[in-house]
């Protein structure tokens, strides 16, 4: 029978994740969070920012959708899937979401931009031709306040447009 | 979280129970953790983490709509079977709760068993005469939503028992009905009220009503001068006015009261 519970040896939690498709080893702190545990290691493209579930900066993707760090125990991340903007592309192979961000003119102080644009990859995902309504909606939980989000909502239809041109 | 000694995922329903009711682990089902991650009560040292549990479909079963407690805000709302479901107000009531990325972790189940004033269901599932499902260590069982609460029910959901579906019954399908959140702005957690009107209507008549009423206090409550004066069929303005006098004795306050029953007599004359 496969063994569904772990128990805590002093104050951490023994934890096998996939970070990025690379699987890992954690020791995570007893009441420690995603957002820490991640930054902890070096995955320093989640951000901490209200740390209380509003700006959506800690967002990373777990199994499959987008999560807020600060509110996910680093625990429950258990045998899990995450993907932070580190695996998403890189300075020298940049994801289409990426360019497109830089391109529109979209980033700023660049703090909200990791979690910004893993809620559009997720968006992006299961709908590839969104609307301005769907990006709104999908953002909605990613704040920022250097911008008014017009930028930002250009970049994710300018990166529909090329991500449906590569798969043509 | 800092008295947490164990890490717990089962896989089924029975195995989720048997944690829950396992003296030595004094575990907490946690869906979303959205809620209560932070807030863990200091006795809990078992964060039973229930992801895995297959408790997530939403169906139709014998004409009623069934969600799966693990269903997410975010799959409510793009449920067609929900959005299809009187007037498509759980699937709206999903879409006004806080963030997208908190609709990707939040729980109906998670919603529903840990009572707040601002949860968002409550009031929705307590407007669609619902019942919920909780496997216990007898069995499972099925309450209707009203009595969730109650002291009365002997048992205290994600401590001892597990919620593991939401029934919405089939008669609630063709009703008309209204979802309302008043708050700061349209992502805020925080309701200055929130409100479900639903009504049945046959032929001229009204045959049943429901004003729901929530963010006043931890439960929502039914205003039943409202629902009486409504089904009278003494108009509009008389039922917004039950509605109002309901509201102030609940010490709702002006604004509330007055723009809650001005909601109301929109909604009566839209049926009336």
């Amino acid at each position: 029978m496969k063994k569904s519970i772990i128990e805590m040896h002093k104050g951490i939690f023994e934890i096998t994740v996939t970070v990025n498709g690379e699987k890992k080893e954690l020791a995570v702190k007893n009441g420690e969070f995603l957002l820490d545990a991640l930054r902890r290691y070096g995955w320093k493209g989640i951000k901490k920012g209200c740390d209380t579930g509003d700006c959506g900066s800690c967002a990373v993707i777990l199994n499959g959708r987008p999560v807020l760090g600060c509110l996910a125990p680093a625990v429950t991340a258990h045998n899990g899937e995450i993907t932070t903007i580190e695996g998403l592309g890189t300075v020298h192979a940049p994801h289409a979401l990426q360019e497109a961000f830089v391109e529109a003119g979209a980033v700023q102080c660049g703090f909200c931009i990791p979690g910004m644009i893993l809620s559009s990859r997720h968006l992006l995902d299961r709908t590839p031709d969104p609307t301005e309504a769907e990006i709104r909606k999908a953002l909605d939980g990613n704040l920022c306040r250097c911008t008014g989000y017009v930028k930002q909502v250009e970049a994710v239809k300018n990166a529909a447009k090329k991500l449906a041109g590569t798969k043509k | 979280m800092k008295n947490i000694k164990y890490y717990a995922f089962p896989s089924t329903v029975k195995e989720a129970v048997a944690l829950l009711l396992n003296k030595k682990y004094k575990a907490m089902a946690l869906a979303g953790g959205t809620l209560v991650a932070k807030t863990l009560p200091e006795t809990v040292e078992t964060y039973l983490d229930i992801k895995n549990v297959p408790i997530k479909n939403i169906k139709l079963l014998g004409g009623n709509l069934v969600i799966g407690a693990g269903a997410t805000f975010d799959e409510i709302d793009r449920s067609k079977l929900c959005r299809g479901w009187a007037d498509g107000v759980l699937s709206g009531a999903a879409a006004k709760c806080s963030s997208q990325l908190i609709r990707n972790m939040a729980t109906i189940g998670g919603n529903v068993a840990r009572p707040h004033s601002f949860n968002i269901f409550p009031v929705v599932l307590l407007g669609l005469d619902a019942k919920v499902r909780l496997a216990t260590c007898s069995g499972n069982r099925l309450v209707e939503f009203q009595d969730l609460y109650s002291s009365g029910l002997g048992l205290r959901p994600g401590m001892d028992s597990l919620i593991t579906e939401i029934i919405i019954p089939v008669k609630t399908k063709k009703w008309k009905c209204e979802f309302i959140k008043l708050a700061k702005t349209e992502s805020s957690w925080e309701s200055y009220i929130t409100l479900l009107f639903s009504a049945e209507k046959k032929g001229k008549a009204l045959t049943q009503v429901r004003v729901a009423v929530g963010a006043l206090s931890p439960r929502p409550f039914r205003a039943p001068e409202a629902e009486k004066a409504l089904l009278a069929g003494t108009g509009a303005a008389a039922a917004a006015g039950a509605f109002a006098s309901e509201l102030e004795a609940a010490r709702a306050g002006e604004y509330r009261s007055s723009a809650a029953s001005s909601l109301f007599k929109r909604f009566a004359a839209s049926v009336g």
